[in-house]
């Protein structure tokens, strides 16, 4: 058999029932440095992992190579190719590490942080100038943000990559720098906030944005603290050579272990790191020592110095000659193969190895596990999707296929898919490629992560590939192809434009006959303008069917009209904002105006939009805006509005007067001109007659009905009389309001005469009905024989007046209203005196 | 139009809960992204809204410590984080930058995080820049679309859209409801067709199929295709703004305009909605009350906010689409229905009988209580329909649609000015007589308009001109001024004939206006829901689809068939008179992907029992008639249903305040600023 059985790298624990294996994946021999003298950063997921030269080790004079005496970062693949080399021009490092998408942060002592992909490519974001100020001094960084540790020994946190302001998170209140920490990210948590543990004298600080707890621990002070993979146990290394394990609440005590009792090995514990959930890895130089869930151990040996990596189920070994996987033998694998096993899965395997040796066992074995065949079936692909190699892969697949054979319904899709997974798998664990990602990782990460990672090294063909095989959208390989593609030509220099169509044409064919048609040209144009190739940008814009997505381009183009024009269309009032917000900054006032006036009634909504903004943020503007355009009304509505605002006389007199002038200039608005004109007029005589009154009235602002009423009611007839004949108050309205004050102020008297004074323009009901309106129904009975006869009876009725409502309809002789009376009158005297007055009228 | 009948046909409506729960569960997270207690500071237009969908309890779970409403001045709060939840509105910014500064003068340190609905903008973020706080503040958004206020209703509650769009010209509302009919395509699948009227709903649908276009969307599938959508009908308020003007006449109609309705809540005097210690047990009202106050700050008058909901009050569902005339008759019936089930108690012998009735019991308390509120709101109503004014301003308004005598109409309307009647009154009635007279003499006009400015104060000189501007047409004086278009002109008396608008109130008729939706308006069919009718219900629009030769009484009627609803065929039939209406007539298929079809297979296969829904969005903002009067029109065909979307609930009332409030809104930057 070439190929070695998977159980040869097997080893078992001391209980015997539980096996860990070392998968080698890679050979690596004097690929990479001597990793004692480096800090190295790897990435999960079968990522890369990151070397900078360690300044506090010494060094043997002959080995000098450039890499170590410049502030340089090499990046190397698991397979030990050199994926990066740059070196580092700015302040210190304090740390590095790798985000969630495999791009390496690189955090200096000024807070500045960058973030550079696999070609070299970076942004840079800072931590802020308070934190430049006080200085970094160390930080942990996980897949999706970072808490960086400052000088004043407060802790800062960042979420996400896009430069986001930092937090800053409760205040430990430390007075010397922990002896160790680390942080739980935030998806970890219950809190669903990022915590951080630091060790302090004996005990042990957890911290996140809102308190600080301290856990009463007295075992400490830790040298390494270490979270497992899920968060929910802490691997902590006292001073004394104790790993204490606890879970993540401390309320758990799960594992003590001396590590100074262990034989064989020099010095103190270099790393402590989780392999998987359930077993923790102990490396020295020489020695990597494997501590299961109970204290069980398994000693592994390296050759030199190593750096072990924790992968979320298991760990990555990285020495300077090999690449290892040590991982708990998966349930699956081992029912299959744990040497003497009696499971379905195993006798399965057997069966089939028996089929094709023609051996009659076969059948045999088959029927022996019948009724567990389906599961036994499903056991051997999951199987087949733990192995490494593919030789073992394309047996145990082999095996299930046999088996479902014997199935009468079994749904393949499984058995389909794994067989998709295996080839995607090892295609990328291909040492070319260099990602050794196992079954477990992949369907974490999911594959549309493992097409990013790949597009990030360049790789598109394998990619896209890749993603057809899966039935993936291409976009985001396209995408990712020509960005790369116009960056690669930029280094073809005299960019011209011919140089521009035959880029461009390649983009747009490809694209064709990709199915590429919802890749957005528009973040492809931003990548060729950012590269300085405004001829490219605006033919690949031209392919750009979102209007949206082109607008911040465009503008960035100074393609103002273009981008307010698109910016309309899209019918997203906030793109319009943007748009001329951005105009408005960077254009003279003049050619801003002009713009929006020129554009017609397309950009119509546009200067409607801007209208509504500066209506409440920027009046002067809009001041402006009416003026050049000559808009008189609106320029009289902004005058209007001002002085609905204004409290102090003189100014709001001034500004209606300013709205009457802007009216006046149009020649189809004398009326309004004419009402303003009243309006000032109104105003200068209240606030006359407020200053003849001593303030005790108030009248100014009121319309003039109000005013005429604040006359009345303080007994200024006379004074009304004016405002009415000032301002053309038509009789009626005003004998409404004189009846209401009247009323208002009890003045019954007063009332009767004014009722008096003439013949009523409005009649008498009114006045019946208002004083019953407001209780004086005895007062408003006087009226009643003024209005017209056949309303009286009700009228009277209102007023509780029946008798004399029965009267009147005695006197008009109307029957049927009387025995209406009758029947909707309140009590029985009421009823008896109409029976009379109905009984007088027969 | 009994409410078991509606039960029974109620089949694969969308379940607007699941709108409730979405938004609930997206402000949850977006309290939660803040770690900790929090000081709460709502703007208080989003506060009726949000208590549709949350209670307050709810939010003390999540960590909110106390509340505040955005007002201007300083605030203090306990708590370093502060959150403040509004619409991305300049005012509202404003305040929010000025109390950081205050607080930044006085170094007290807040986290302050600031979440937009429905989303953030970059005039807020420039806002912010200009004032100098934009460091300060976290920025998030939360996605609050349509909001469920009842079982067939679904609102934006955006009460300022009709401003926005015909005064302002600020189309953001027309892009959020876009946003909201995406939103609800992914939960009931793609629109198949696009029916609407209007120059904004044509704006409207070219964006949603602009965006459907767009990848993104169409490939997902919908999460509910029982709902079966055939069609999205977009009216846009300009088409019909007659019917807005009128008063509603139905009970719901009525309790908006007389108390006012917002947010589904109307403000009562305690007394009705909490007894006074009375026998009946208070578990059952306080279940009611309590879900359905949403935050209300402490005040001394004595009201409380009432939930109109049919989900806890079961009679309302009864009563709310009914004439006002007939809501007497149905309390009656209903209160004897009650006596008669608290009787059989009586006569209730053996243990089992007893059991049934304890059991019955809750449900009949329930009831009980809700007669109770409901005979008290009528009461409350009933007085102020009896008022000079509003009985005046009803026949003035019958005058008008009748075209009656039109120049003795406005002289009555300048009596209401002289007797100080209410502002949006008159207004209402003014423009009313403007737009079905085709304008008012010009003369005339400019002495009414003198009249209101001199009764109301010359600061509504602006709103005047508003209801002049082209884009609103709806005071103008006759002959227009050669500026405007001729097309501002509304075909009136042709449109109250064709659509058969007008039902004459004589007393042979009198059955007839029960059996057409003009019972909303006792005799005017609103001209939206017409319009509704001639996509949807194309018999309804030339004569009453409830027959006359069948007997009225509803035994009989139930047992017999109703006839199936007709496909959806666009205006089919009715394109001449719907182009005659001012704005853009729409029509489009969407084709979503190249496999189906863009109609599902309607006319191909004879599908008898399936039942589709149709989506009727009113851009600018609804009435609780039409919406009474579509429930109607979805009664009288089985197959279809009706599931009616708004920007939001209107009333010619919020109307003319909207109009008359809208330049206040944004009081400028202080002088010294």
């Amino acid at each position: 058999m070439s190929t070695p059985h998977p159980t040869t790298t097997w080893q078992a624990m001391q209980d015997g029932n539980t096996f860990y294996r070392r998968q080698q994946l890679y050979s690596v021999p004097g690929k990479l440095p001597e990793l004692s003298d480096y800090i190295v950063a790897g990435c999960q997921y079968g990522g890369p992992i990151a070397l900078m030269r360690d300044s506090t080790k010494l060094l043997a004079l002959g080995r000098v190579t450039p890499a170590v005496t410049k502030a340089q970062i090499q990046v190397f693949s698991p397979a030990g190719e050199g994926l990066l080399l740059f070196s580092w021009d700015q302040g210190r490092i304090v740390k590095f590490g790798w985000t969630v998408d495999e791009r390496l942060i690189v955090l200096n002592e000024e807070g500045v942080y960058r973030l550079y992909d696999l070609q070299g490519e970076y942004q840079q974001h800072s931590l802020g100038t308070e934190a430049a100020e006080m200085g970094i001094i160390d930080a942990k960084m996980y897949g999706n943000g970072l808490v960086a540790l400052t000088s004043s020994l407060t802790l800062l946190e960042v979420k996400g990559w896009e430069g986001a302001r930092p937090l800053t998170l409760a205040n430990p209140g430390l007075s010397e720098p922990p002896h160790a920490w680390s942080i739980i990210p935030p998806d970890l948590n219950i809190s669903r906030h990022v915590e951080v543990l630091l060790s302090t004298e004996q005990t042990i600080f957890t911290v996140d944005n809102l308190e600080n707890i301290d856990q009463r621990l007295s075992r400490g002070p830790f040298t390494h603290i270490s979270p497992s993979p899920n968060g929910k146990f802490l691997a902590l290394l006292t001073f004394t050579g104790t790993l204490w394990v606890v879970s993540t609440d401390f309320q758990r005590n799960i594992l003590e272990f001396e590590t100074t009792q262990v034989a064989g090995v020099e010095g103190s514990v270099q790393q402590v790191e989780w392999c998987g959930n359930d077993a923790i890895i102990l490396t020295w130089p020489d020695l990597l020592l494997l501590v299961g869930p109970s204290g069980e151990t398994i000693p592994y040996t390296y050759g030199g110095s190593t750096f072990a990596l924790t992968e979320m189920d298991g760990i990555r070994v990285i020495s300077s000659d090999v690449c290892d996987l040590i991982q708990k033998v998966p349930t699956s694998t081992l029912s299959v193969f744990k040497p003497g096993s009696t499971s379905a899965s195993a006798i399965l395997y057997d069966a089939w190895e028996n089929f094709t040796r023609k051996s009659p066992k076969a059948d045999e074995n088959v029927r022996s596990i019948r009724p567990d065949l389906a599961r036994a079936v499903d056991e051997c692909i999951d199987a087949a999707g733990r192995e490494w190699e593919p030789y073992w892969q394309r047996r145990i697949l082999n095996a299930a296929k046999f088996g479902r054979g014997f199935l009468d319904f079994y749904n393949p899709t499984d058995f389909v898919n794994m067989g998709q997974t295996l080839k995607v798998l090892n295609a990328v664990r291909f040492y070319e490629v260099g990602i050794p990602l196992t079954y477990t990782q992949y369907n974490y990460a999911s594959p549309s992560h493992l097409i990013g990672r790949l597009t990030s090294r360049n790789m598109h063909l394998l990619a896209l590939r890749i993603s057809s095989f899966l039935g993936l959208k291409p976009d985001a390989v396209l995408k990712h192809w020509a960005c790369a593609k116009i960056m690669r030509s930029r280094a073809v220099a005299g960019a011209d434009a011919s140089g521009d169509d035959e880029v461009c044409k390649a983009i747009v064919e490809k694209f064709d006959s990709l199915g590429g048609a919802d890749v957005s040209y528009a973040e492809i144009a931003k990548k060729a303008w950012e590269v300085g190739r405004p001829g490219l940008a605006t033919r690949l814009l031209d392919h750009e069917s979102k209007g949206s997505d082109q607008v911040p381009l465009l503008l960035e183009m100074k393609e103002d009209k273009l981008a307010l024009v698109k910016a309309v269309d899209s019918g997203d009032t906030d793109l319009v904002y943007y748009v001329l917000l951005h105009l408005y900054k960077r254009l003279p006032l003049g050619s801003f105006f002009k713009l929006l006036e020129d554009g017609g009634p397309h950009l119509a909504p546009a200067t409607r939009l801007l209208e509504v903004y500066a209506r409440q943020q920027n009046r002067e503007m809009l001041r402006d805006f009416y003026y050049s355009d000559d808009r008189r009304v609106e320029s009289a509505i902004l005058c209007l509005e001002e002085a609905t605002w204004m409290r102090e006389p003189s100014a709001k007199i001034s500004a209606i007067k300013a709205g009457q002038k802007f009216f006046s200039e149009d020649k189809d608005r004398s009326f309004e001109a004419k009402m303003m004109d009243d309006y000032s007029r109104l105003l200068s005589a209240q606030h006359q007659f407020d200053m003849e009154n001593d303030g005790k009235i108030s009248s100014f602002g009121t319309s003039i009905n109000e005013t005429i009423r604040l006359c009345l009611v303080n007994g200024m007839a006379k004074k009304a009389e004016k405002f009415k004949s000032d301002f053309k108050v038509p009789d009626k309205r005003f004998w409404y309001i004189k009846l209401k004050a009247l009323a208002e102020i009890r003045d019954f008297e007063g009332l009767e005469a004014f009722a008096k004074s003439k013949r009523s323009p409005i009649g008498y009901e009114p006045f019946v009905k208002h004083l019953i309106e407001k209780g004086y129904s005895k007062d408003a009975v006087g009226y009643v024989a003024k209005c017209d006869s056949p309303k009286r009876a009700d009228l009277y009725a209102e007023c509780g007046e029946w008798r004399l409502a029965g009267q009147e309809c005695k006197t008009r002789g109307d029957k049927t209203k009387l025995e209406e009376l009758r029947r909707r009158c309140p009590n029985s005297m009421i009823a008896r005196e109409l029976d009379q007055i109905l009984a007088s009228m027969k | 139009m009994s409410s078991e009948e509606r039960t029974t046909e109620t089949g694969p409506l969308l379940d607007t809960n699941i709108l409730k729960e979405i938004a609930k569960k997206d402000l949850v997270n977006a309290l939660n992204a803040v770690n900790g207690a929090k000081t709460l500071v709502l703007d208080s237009t989003l506060a009726g809204p949000l208590g549709l969908v949350t209670e307050v309890a709810l939010l003390k779970q999540h960590g909110v410590d106390k509340m505040f409403w955005l007002e201007p001045g300083p605030l203090t709060s306990t708590t370093s984080n502060i959150v403040y939840l509004c619409r991305p509105k300049i005012k509202y910014v404003k305040i929010i930058a000025d109390q950081i500064k205050r607080h930044a003068q006085e170094a007290k340190k807040h986290m302050y995080t600031l979440i937009l609905t429905p989303r953030v903008s970059t005039l807020v973020t420039r806002i912010l820049e200009e004032e100098g706080v934009l460091g300060e503040v976290t920025l998030t958004a939360l996605n609050l679309q349509f909001i469920p206020l009842a079982e067939d209703v679904i609102s934006l509650e955006n009460e300022f859209a009709f401003r926005e769009l015909w005064v302002d010209g600020d189309e953001t509302v027309l892009f959020d409801s876009a946003q909201g009919l995406l939103s609800l395509q992914k939960l009931v699948g793609p629109f198949p067709q696009i029916v609407g009227k209007g120059d904004y709903a044509k704006r409207l649908s070219s964006l949603l199929v602009r965006q459907n276009k767009t990848p993104t969307s169409a490939a997902e599938a919908p999460l509910s295709s029982a709902a079966n959508v055939d069609s999205l009908i977009i009216l846009d308020r300009k088409v019909d703004l007659i019917t807005p003007l009128l008063t509603q006449l139905t009970y719901e109609g009525l309790i908006d305009e007389l108390i006012g309705i917002r947010n589904s809540h109307v403000e009562l005097p305690v007394a009705i909605i909490n007894p006074p210690p009375a026998n009946a047990p208070s578990a059952s009202a306080a279940t009611a009350s309590t879900s359905a106050v949403p935050i209300v700050n402490v005040k001394k008058d004595a009201k409380k906010k009432y939930h109109l909901t049919t989900s806890t009050d079961p009679l309302y569902a009864e009563l709310r689409d009914l004439n006002f005339s007939n809501v007497g008759r149905k309390l009656n019936t209903v209160a004897r229905r009650l006596d008669e089930d608290y009787k059989t108690n009586l006569q209730s012998k053996t243990v089992a009988q007893l059991r049934d009735f304890v059991g019955k019991l809750g449900g009949l308390q329930t009831e009980h209580q809700s007669l109770r509120i409901h005979t008290a709101v009528s009461e409350l109503i009933l007085p102020l329909t009896r008022t000079d004014v509003f009985n005046k301003s009803l026949e003035i308004q019958q005058n008008l649609l009748a075209s009656y005598e039109v120049s003795a109409q406005i002289a009555a309307i300048e009596d209401l000015i002289a007797q100080g009647a209410d502002m949006q009154i008159v207004v209402r009635l003014l423009c009313l007589a403007s737009i079905t007279a085709g304008g008012i003499k010009a003369k005339t006009l400019e002495n009414i308009k003198r009249e209101l400015l001199q009764t109301y104060g010359f600061d509504y000189l602006p709103m005047l001109l508003s209801l002049a501007q082209p884009s609103l047409a709806m005071l103008l004086p006759n002959p227009l001024p050669p500026s405007l278009p001729p097309s501002g002109k509304y075909p009136f008396s042709l449109v109250r004939k064709s659509l058969r608008l007008l039902i004459d109130d004589n007393p042979e008729a009198l059955e007839e206006v029960e059996n057409d939706i003009g019972f909303v308006y006792s005799g005017w069919a609103p001209i939206s829901i017409r319009l509704v009718q001639c996509i949807a219900q194309k018999g309804g629009v030339l004569s009453n689809p409830a027959e006359k030769e069948k007997p009225a009484d509803e035994q009989s009627k139930s047992s017999i068939e109703k006839v199936q609803a007709h496909p959806i065929v666009g205006w089919k039939g009715f394109e001449d008179i719907v182009s005659t209406l001012p704005g853009e007539t729409v029509e489009v298929a969407q084709r979503h992907d190249e496999t189906g079809s863009a109609l599902p297979p309607m006319s191909a296969s004879p599908i008898k029992e399936q039942t589709s829904t149709t989506v009727v969005f009113f851009l600018g903002g609804c009435t609780y008639t039409e919406i009474a009067a579509l429930r109607w029109v979805g009664r009288q065909n089985k197959g279809r249903r009706f599931l009616i979307a708004t920007t939001g609930i209107v009333s010619g009332a919020s109307l003319v305040e909207s109009l008359a409030t809208g330049i206040q809104s944004g009081e400028p930057k202080s002088a010294s600023a």
